[in-house]
Formats: structure tokens, sequence, C-alpha cells
């Protein structure tokens, strides 16, 4: 089992030295800056929208100051303007009107950026982060369940642009502290330094913070990415669920995990409110020790009341801004999780691709796609499309990480032409020998060699046209039959139509209302399980691989239909010219008796290997696994 | 008319009703914030006329510290309010979820088939999690600036009857406009929400299937397809910004008209003597302290669409009622073996769902005694899988009636009905969790005990003895570390445990190798003991133990009957694919007969051949 591994990965991950799979993390502002670069101009029209946003909102203030210093004259004054008010008051609402018009219409420039900015770099992620997972060891892409797994492309994604509006805003506000510091310290010294004070006290605050912030944050994350992860275990169990009447039972271990994620949230939550209210009562002490200070310079007449209503509407607007200061703060400590939490999907891939730039096409249609075998693969041009004529497997080895199991030294050749079965018990490790051999899995030790050559790296390299594999339960998605089979191939004329036939489904195409465009459901569930396992070959056979790597193939057919099945695939050399090569692993005697060489698998070890008859004379497994039952039982059908 | 307001209520009255003390808590620690509040402009009024007056500085220095003091113990009210509001956000939300996915696991499989499990997580987390503000946040915010806002009318029409007017048109006002603005994004937060489900529930079933993807050199296809979702996404969610960044503006245009009135009005109260320079500046203060409980209500109103949108979608699902009714007056089900009977039962998958892809029954009757075991025979999609989801009642039969102990199942409860009938599948599906849960269905009433004692007769002893930390080890999703041999085992397990009075074996052995299909078979033998037994099989050689045979063609009932009669009828359709091997059938180039046909012939000839 992956999970603990993983698991310990992603502690290194997250306390930032070594990063997923040894690589290093960079810092986030590293991503930050890659993601600014992908929007650089919404993010500049947004930085300057917020910022001239807030220098306007700073009027108000101005304008209190001029009101309260002119209100003791205008009670004397006989000047008076229209209604009886005088001009400058008048003038001075109407700046207030105007001021405000302006704010509402950079308002809208930034929602006009914000949105744009944020999705499109949360969906550059998403992209590049599916891409990293379809890049791993396809048997051991996800650390967790497809469930959990989610919440990192949807918490940890959103999460990251999302703290650069944040930033935005900031900045704003720095812009609004000079602008302000100029005109407090003109007016009083003193009075202005205490007002700045507390914004060193939040840093180092924040600072001290730092540790316990990150640490309750992850934990709110796994809490969260547990009750993901089990709906979506849930939801893909249903039926077995409904059938075990399992239901009261399952929502009580849902319930204790949801408890579990309230603890962890709330803990969360109230830490962040504990921090801003640092926050406020920092700038509350401030605003204290400015009362105590005017006392003093009101009394002397050095301070007057449009000065006073100025510091006290800048010290609400500090107050804010202060706070916004303190959030973004602990808002990039907490990035680092996320950023972490994201490189453990991409395994040893460097963390740095989860920000590599690269077409999203949302306002154009993305282009077709390249035909297989060109840029769907990374290996040199020579290596492409030859010819097989024999693979050997020499010497591979692959433990599971946790329970040490897996299989030791296997060693097998196949020919063109032939079909090889690998057969043994439950356990015995022939799913395990399929995909150390594919590249699935990363293999311990172990060489195989295409045409005598060896395969660097298997991932890539046993994909279609040289390989195509049906794993021991195949996966459909919720699209169509005929897109199921495809996946994107664009075939020859007659080529589904062959396939269809290859995989025993041309019948029950036909039978189908909509044939190929029939939706297959999540997980092909509207499909019986034959048909799933029947559409999962045709997928194969589609391609046109050199070599067909089937696991269990059979298992849900029926005896005609599989016979049917072997038929066809060795029968196809009559109608292309070309012959099959077949690596199976079934225990069904139809394969077994047409093998051309059948390995037996016993404890991960090659226990024997050779012909049928041969191995049911010399080996004992052989029997074993050929007779099941002692003679003398099966009559009991006559 | 639809009343907008009525699935909130519902929602606040089912999932806070429960926590009514917590709420009321709430409710005092926000009176009391509110009413400190309101006191800071007062003792910023005592002050400046203090300080005009020339009072010494003592007493200002009291004023000061008196404000200070106030500050902060607002603060300690907010803390509090935090905690407690998170906590009842986070217990109404997670009721909600449960409530959800127990509705979920109710609704029939046509429901089923038609959502991907990514989809239901959007739907039961995302959704809800979109609604915990609305619990947690809304009331307190909502309450709370409502109640600021009171107060300060309130107290502004005690300073002079013209600063309570203008304040209170101006709030009227706004109210209004904002009332009017309602509702305006809704329709787009629901389309964000939905392109949000859809975006997560593409990646979801892909991330399911890596193995698939990889080996078949669909990488590039799959990331070309991700476009698709992640374009709409964007798109949704950057309309529904802006369409709601249009209702921002109205109370903030309104404020700047309600601040110049103040300035007016200040100036002609003061000018004609009737307030102090202290209270003009307590007016201007009361007067920005009204903006924020307008803007925070506005900003409210938002999140408050935005969870509008959730709601809809919440209470779709929760309408999505399942087209299964148990009935008022439910017989029981009797105890001990079953009998089953299927009578006249026809069945096509229809609605909604458009099933054009699964069997059909026609017309399919037969009766099985109590602890009778019965074989089904038939190709792939021959409907022998539809007889099995019939008799669970995962669906209903479109004509004829499915009897289990003599009962209808459709008089009887769905629950009753599950609880008597045990399954094994071809797939089986485990939980990240450990392998007890995993074996009891995450019932905690059953010991480890009987769970050991299952395992050994499975011959999952060793296998379990392998296990780092025994029946608390963690299995992995989909059962990663488990061979699929041995979740099936883990499967039979499972019903071991349920001991129930049918048993249904549906192609359950299908995956494991002759050698363990054997080690099991005495545990079935046992399991089939003094219950009615239902062995579904595209294989000959599984349907041994079997009394009666039922073979199906094209979802009509074929053949039905004693096994040893049929097979001892040479003109049978059993004899005939007994003859043939159904496995195997007409091999060609290969003398051996099918698996079906395993004579004695052929064992008595591998014998000879054997050391």
């Amino acid at each position: 089992m992956a999970v603990t591994e993983v698991a310990v990965t992603e502690q290194e991950t997250t306390s930032r030295t070594p990063g997923a799979g040894g690589q290093a993390l960079p810092k986030p502002s590293w991503f930050l800056w890659r993601l600014i670069r992908f929007r650089p101009w919404m993010w500049t029209i947004n930085l300057l929208a917020i910022t001239l946003l807030i220098v306007i909102a700073m009027s108000p203030g101005l304008i209190a100051r001029e009101f309260f210093d002119r209100l003791p004259t205008a009670a004397t004054s006989a000047a008076t303007g229209p209604l009886g008010l005088p001009d400058w008051l008048w003038w001075l609402c109407l700046f207030t009107v105007l001021s405000t018009v302006g704010r509402i219409a950079l308002g809208f420039c930034l929602q006009l950026t914000n949105g744009p900015f944020m999705f499109e770099g949360a969906a550059l992620m998403q992209k590049n982060l599916l891409a990293g997972v379809l890049q791993l060891p396809g048997a051991r892409a996800l650390p967790s369940s497809p469930g959990e797994a989610i919440s990192r492309f949807r918490e940890d994604a959103d999460e990251t642009p999302g703290f650069m509006m944040g930033f935005n805003d900031m900045c704003g506000g720095a812009a609004f502290a000079v602008i302000a510091m100029v005109i407090m310290l003109r007016i009083d010294a003193g009075v202005t330094l205490l007002v700045f004070l507390p914004l060193v006290a939040v840093v180092a605050v924040v600072n001290r913070a730092r540790d316990a912030l990150e640490r309750y944050r992850r934990a709110s994350r796994e809490a969260t990415g547990a009750v993901t992860g089990f709906i979506g275990e849930v939801m893909g169990a249903v039926q077995a669920i409904q059938v075990a009447n399992a239901s009261e039972q399952v929502i009580r271990h849902f319930r204790t995990l949801n408890e579990q994620r309230l603890r962890t949230a709330v803990r969360d939550r109230l830490f962040d409110q504990l921090l801003a209210s640092v926050f406020w009562n920092t700038v509350n002490l401030g605003t204290g020790a400015i009362l105590f200070l005017a006392a003093q310079s009101m009394r002397a007449g050095t301070f007057s009341f449009g000065d006073f209503a100025l510091f006290s509407f800048f010290l609400g607007f500090a107050t804010e801004l202060t706070t916004q200061l303190g959030r973004v703060l602990s808002h990039y400590r907490r990035l680092g999780v996320s950023f972490g939490r994201m490189a453990t999907l991409l395994g040893d891939a460097p963390p740095q691709t989860i920000v590599a730039h690269g077409p999203l096409y949302v306002r154009t249609e993305p282009p077709p796609l390249a035909p297989p075998g060109q840029g769907e693969t990374a290996v040199a041009p020579e290596e492409r499309l030859e010819r097989l004529e024999r693979l050997d497997v020499e010497g591979l080895t692959y433990r599971h990480p946790t329970s040490g199991r897996g299989i030791t030294e296997i060693s097998f050749s196949l020919e063109r032409g032939t079909l090889t079965v690998i057969t043994g018990r439950v356990g015995s490790g022939k799913t395990t020998l399929l995909q150390a051999l594919l590249g699935l899995l990363p293999p311990d030790s172990g060489t195989v060699r295409w045409n005598g050559r060896p395969v660097t790296n298997a991932a890539t390299f046993f994909v279609p046209p040289r390989s195509a594999y049906t794993p021991q339960v195949p996966r459909l998605f919720s699209e169509t039959l005929g897109a199921n089979i495809l996946l994107g191939l664009a075939p020859a004329g007659g080529d589904t139509t062959a396939a269809l036939r290859l995989a025993v489904l041309e019948g029950d195409v036909a039978s189908m209302a909509e044939g190929l465009d029939t939706p297959v459901g999540a997980k092909g569930v509207r499909l019986s399980g034959g048909q799933i396992q029947r559409v999962a070959a045709a997928r194969m056979f589609v391609r046109r691989p050199e070599l067909l790597v089937f696991d269990d193939l059979s298992s849900a057919l029926d005896g005609e239909t599989e016979r049917l099945l072997w038929q066809r695939i060795f029968e196809r050399d009559a109608l292309t010219g070309r012959t099959a090569t077949v690596l199976a692993v079934s225990h069904r005697r139809a394969a077994l008796r047409r093998a051309d060489e059948v390995i037996v698998l016993q404890e991960g070890r090659v226990a024997a290997r050779g012909r049928l008859d041969d191995l049911l004379a010399t080996s004992a497994e052989m029997q074993r696994l050929w007779h099941g039952e002692p003679a003398g039982e099966d009559a009991a059908l006559r | 008319m639809y009343s907008p307001l009525g699935p909130y209520r519902d929602l606040l009255h089912a999932y806070l009703g429960p926590q009514v003390g917590l709420v009321s808590l709430l409710a005092v620690l926000l009176g009391a914030s509110t009413a400190l509040q309101l006191t800071g402009p007062q003792v910023l009024r005592a002050f400046i006329d203090a300080a005009t007056a020339g009072a010494a500085t003592a007493h200002l220095h009291r004023v000061a510290a008196l404000f200070v003091g106030l500050a902060l113990l607002q603060q300690a009210m907010a803390v509090l309010a935090t905690y407690y509001s998170e906590r009842v956000g986070w217990s109404a939300t997670n009721a909600l979820r449960e409530d959800l996915t127990r509705h979920c696991l109710r609704l029939d499989l046509a429901f089923h088939k038609a959502r991907t499990p990514g989809e239901l997580i959007e739907r039961i987390d995302g959704d809800v999690t979109a609604l915990a503000n609305f619990f947690s946040q809304f009331i307190v915010q909502v309450l709370g600036n409502v109640l600021l806002l009171a107060g300060v009318t309130v107290l502004l029409w005690g300073v002079d009857w013209r600063a309570g007017l203008s304040l209170t048109v101006f709030a009227a006002v706004s109210f209004a406009a904002m009332n009017r603005m309602r509702g305006i994004t809704v329709p787009h937060w629901r389309r964000a929400r939905q392109a949000s489900a859809d975006l997560f529930g593409f990646i979801e079933e892909r991330l399911g299937g890596t193995e698939d993807i990889r080996a078949n050199g669909a990488t590039a296809y799959v990331i070309r397809q991700l476009y698709v979702p992640l374009r709409a996404r964007i798109l949704t969610n950057c309309r529904a910004r802006v369409v709601g960044a249009l209702q921002w503006g109205t109370p903030d245009l309104l404020s700047s008209f309600q601040l110049a009135t103040s300035l007016a009005v200040i100036l002609l109260l003061y000018r004609g003597g009737a307030i102090t320079i202290g209270t003009a500046f307590m007016i201007n203060y009361y007067t920005w302290l009204s903006f924020r409980p307008l803007r925070m209500i506005t900003q409210q109103m938002e999140d408050f669409q935005k969870a509008g949108a959730g709601i809809v979608r919440i209470q779709e699902l929760l309408t999505t009622s399942s087209v299964l009714h148990d009935p008022d007056n439910p017989r029981p089900i009797p105890n001990g073996p079953l009998a089953v009977a299927f009578d006249h039962v026809s069945f096509h998958y229809g609605g909604e769902s458009q099933e054009t892809a699964g069997p059909v029954l026609h017309d399919v009757s037969f009766a099985l005694a109590p602890s009778a075991v019965l074989g089904l025979i038939g190709r792939t999609g021959s409907g022998k899988t539809t007889v099995s989801r019939l008799l669970f009642r995962l669906y209903d039969p479109s004509a004829g009636a499915v009897r289990l102990g003599g009962v209808d199942l459709r008089q009887a409860r769905r629950e009753d009905v599950r609880r008597r009938i045990g399954m094994v599948t071809q797939d089986v599906q485990l939980f990240r969790a450990s392998v007890r849960d995993n074996v009891t269905f995450f019932d905690e009433a059953i010991g480890d005990g009987p769970i050991l004692a299952a395992l050994e007769d499975l011959g999952l002893g060793e296998w379990y003895r392998s296990l780092p930390k025994g029946l608390d080890t963690l299995l992995g999703p989909d059962g990663m570390g488990v061979s699929a041999g041995e979740a099936q085992l883990l499967a039979f397990t499972r019903v071991f445990l349920k001991d129930p009075g049918v048993v249904v074996l549906d192609e359950a052995s299908s995956r494991l190798d002759p050698a363990t299909e054997r080690l099991i078979e005495r545990a079935v033998d046992r399991l089939l003991v003094g219950r009615t037994g239902i062995i579904i099989a595209h294989r000959l050689a599984t349907i041994r133990r079997v009394d009666e045979v039922m073979i199906l063609e094209g979802g009509r009932l074929v053949e039905y009957g004693p096994r040893e009669v049929l097979a001892g009828d040479p003109g049978s359709r059993l004899a005939a694919l007994l003859r043939v091997g159904l496995e195997g059938a007409g091999d060609p180039g290969d003398g051996d007969p099918g698996d079906g046909d395993l004579g004695a012939a052929q064992h008595s000839r591998l014998l000879v051949r054997s050391p």
C-alpha cells in the first residue's frame, strides 16, 4: 500500500526542506510570481485599480477635517449660499458624492480583473496537476483515494490565486499608508508614530504564530480530505451499501469523520479570529494612546477638531488595513501547506510544474490531438513504432512498500505472434508483474528489453501503438460507448467496426438503440460487467498495438463469448497480415490451452514455465491450479 | 407565489433548532457586543466636550482609558462569538451533510447511474460548505448589524429629529434598493456551482482510471477534454462575480448622499446652537458607524445568494425521491431460510435514465423453496444480474411481483428486505478504513471473534496474520494492497458476518483461481446450510452444489427444473451445455471437452499423466 509512504512524504514537503520525492519545494513566492507572469495584465490592472480605489477612499477623512475645522466659524459667519448653507459645504458634498462614484467604477474594474486572474490561475494548476498525476506510474498514481485528491484540486488550487488578490489589497493599503503618513506627520509627528507602531507589533505577532497556523490548517485540510474521500467511496459503492443494508453504519462512520473535521476547522478558525483580534486591539490601544496625547494638544489648541476627525477616520482605516496585512501574512504562511499538498500529487516530478505555463483555451478551441506515437511520448524517434520481434524480462523485482509483498526476480521472454499466459493463485503477484513490466509500478530492479534494446522509461514506452493494456477492473468514463473506446483516437474507416468485432461487442452495440452513442454512465455502470470488459478490450484493439496485455480479461465473460474472443484475436493475422502478440493473466482453461507458454507464479516467483501439457505433468502448483477440486467431485453435475 | 425565504427558514429550523441553547448564547453575546459598539461614540463625545470645556487632564485620561477598556471588552466578545458561531455552523452543516449522504444512499440506482461520485462530493460537501457561512456568519452578521443600525437610529432620534429622520430615510431607501437587487445573482451562482461540480466530477473519474488512461496512451486526450469543464468553471464564475459587483454600487452611492446630508444637518444644528461640538462629532461618528452595518448586510446578502444557489441545489437533491417507496404498513419478512418467488416478472430500465444498454426481463416466473439452492445460468447480458437487483429491490419490476418469504417486496420495508439477503458480487468496493470496518461495514456491534473466525474459514488466516496492525490495518482505496481475489474473499467475509436468510452469489468467484476457489468452497457450503441460495454463474463449474437450475436467454426463462432431472434429460439445454461445456464450447483444434464437462475420462487421463 502506498498510503503510509506518501503520508511521510507529505510531512517532509510541508516542513519545506526536502520536497515531494526529494525535490526541493520552492518558496510560495516563487509560485506566486509564476502565477502573476501567467496573467500579468489582469494582475497589474487589478493592482492599479485597488491602489487608486484605496487612495480615493481617503477623501472622506480629508472632507471631515475640512468640515470640522470650518464648523466653529460657520456658527458666527453669516455667509450663506443656496438653502442657507455656505458654498464650501456644497463643494464638500459634491466632492463626497463624486469620490464615491469613482470608487464604485474602480470596484467594478476590480471584479472584471480578479475573476479571470483567480479562476484561470486555478485552472492552470488544476490542469497541470491532472497532467502530472497522469505521468505517474498509473497503478500508484494517487497518495490516497480520488475523492481525497479532489480536495487538493479544489481548495489548494483555488486558494493560491485568491491570495494574490488579497496581496494586491495589501499593496493598495501600503500606498494609503505612505500618503496618510505624510499628511499626519505634517499635523503631529508624535501622535502619528503611535498610529504606525502597532503595525510593527502585528508583524512580530504573526511571525511567532506561524508554526501553529500551519499545523492547524494542515489538520483541517486533512480532515476535509477524509470527509470528501469517504463521500466519494460511499457514492462509488452505493449498490454494495444498499445491498448490505449498511447505510446507518456508514453514516455513523461518516459522522465521526465529520466531528473530527469540525474540531480541526473550529480550531483553525478560532486561531485566525484570535490573531485578528490581536490586530484590532493593537490598534485600539494606539487609539487610546492618541486620545491621551490629543488631550494635551487639544487643550493647548495645537490639535484642531478637524485634525482629530482626520486622525480618527484614518485610524479606522488603518485598523482595517492592519488586519488585512495580518491576514495576508498568515495566509502566505499557509500557502506553503497548499503547494506542498499539490506537489505530493506530482510524485517525483519537480514541484515547479504545478505552475508551468500553458494554454487554457478559454476563448478559443483547443487544437486537435496529435496521432498516437507522435507527441504522446517523449522517446527517441528511432524507438517509435518499431515492430515487436521479441520481449525479454530479466530479474524484474517489485515490492509493495508497506506489505513487502510483490514479485521477485521474474525472467521470461516472449516472441512475436505468441500467447503467453501468466497464472497463479490469488495474491501470487500476477497483476503486480504486469504493472511493473508496463511501468504502472516503478520496479525496484530488473530489465525489460524490446527487440534486445533495454527500455529506459517503461511508463512512457509501453503505450499504443507499442502496447495496450486492460486492467483487471477496467474503468470506463461517463461518456458515450464510442468515446470510451476511442479515447480521442480518430481511427481509419473500418477500424472501430473491426475492433468491436474482435472484442465480440458488435452484437451488444447493434442491440442498443443509440449504438456507439449510448452513454455508459459513471464508471460504465449502465453496462454489464462483461460488456465493460469487452469495451475495454475494444479500446485496446482499435489502437492496433504490437503487444496486447490483458489482466484477467475474461473474468466476467461466459465461456462462449470468451472462446470467440480468443479465436478472433488470433484470426486477426488472416485479415490484416499482422500477428497478434499477447501477454495475459488468466486462470481460465480456454486461455491456458491456447498458450504458447504458461508462466506459473507462486508467492511472487516463477514456479514453473512451459507448455500447459508439460506443466500439468511436472508442476504440482499447475496441477492444483488446473484441477481446483479433487478428482471425482466434478462428476456431480451429471 | 414561490417564497424565496421558505427553504432558508426550513433549513434554519431543521439544523439550528437542535442547537437552540448555543444559538441563544450567541444572541446574548451579539447584543452585548452591539451595546459596547454604541457606547464608543458617547465616550468620544464626553471626551471632546470635556476637552473643549478645559477639564483636568486626569479626567480626560480616565475617559480615554474607558474608551480603550470598552474596545478590549468588545474584542473579547467578538472572539467568543466567532467560536460559538463556528461551532453552530459546523454542527449544522455536518448534520446536513449526513442527511444528504443518507438520502443519496436511499436513492435508487437509476439516480446513481446518472451521476459520478465526484459530482456528488461537490453537491454533498461543496454546496454545503458554501452554506456553512449562511449558518455561522449570516445570523451573527445580519442580526448583529441590524441591531447596531437600529441602535444608532434610536440614539440619533434622541439627539435631534432631523438627524434621526435623515438616517431613517437613508436606511429605508438602502434596504429597499437591496431588496430589489436580491436574487439577480442567484442563477449565475447556481450555474457557477454546477460548473464546479462538473469539473471535479470529471477529474475524480479520471483519477480513478489512471491505469487505463496511461496504458492506452490517452493522456493527451484527457487533458484536451479537461479544457471544456475548466473553461465552463472560469466563465461562469467570472460572470457571477461581475453581476455581483453591479449590486455593490448602490449602497455605496446612497452612503455618500447620507454623508453629505449629515454634514448639512450637523451644520444647521450647530449653527442654531442646538448641539455642542462633541455632539457634532458623535453624530458624524454614528453616521459612519451606520455604513458598516449596511455594507456588511449587503455583503451577507451576496453570500446569502451564493448560499441560495447551494440551497436550491440541496433542495433539488433532497426532493429527488427514490422511485421506490416503502409502504405505510410494512409486512415483516419471516425469519429463517426464505422462499424466493418471481411471479410473471417483466422489467425494463425506463424513465429519465434512457437505459438502452441494460438487459430486460420478460415474464419470468419461478419459485424456490426455503433452503434450496438455485443455479442461474445465462450468457453475459442475459438478465442474470437484473434478477438479483430485483430481489434486493434496487428496482421494482415493471410487471409482476417478486416475493421473499411469501411477502411481495413492495409491501415490505427495503431495510427489512436487505437485512435478510446477503450478496457477493464480482466487483468489491473497499473503503479507506480498517480491515474491521471493511468487513463489518462499520458495524461496531460485531466483535473480533466472529470476524477472525470468518477470515479463517475463508482461508484468509494467513493474509490476516501478515497485516501489520491486525484488524486495525488501514486498507487503501479501491483495495490498494489487496488483490482482486483477496477483495472477493473479504466480500464473502461480509456476508458471513451478516448472517442472512438468502444468499446471492453473483459471479462471486470469477476472479479467483481454481485453487483459491477450492479453499472457499467448503465455507460456501457451510454458508448455504439452512439458507436459500442463488448462485449466478456464466460457468457451469460454479453450480455443482445447486438443487435447481434456471437458464436465462435474452431476458427470457428458457429452462427451469431440478438439476439432476435436467442433467439426465438428453433433450434439455442444461444437458446440451454440459455436453459441449459452457466455457470451452467448440474449442477448435483442441480435443478437450470444456470445463463444464469435466468427465471422469478427462480426469483419469490427466491423472495418468501426473507424476
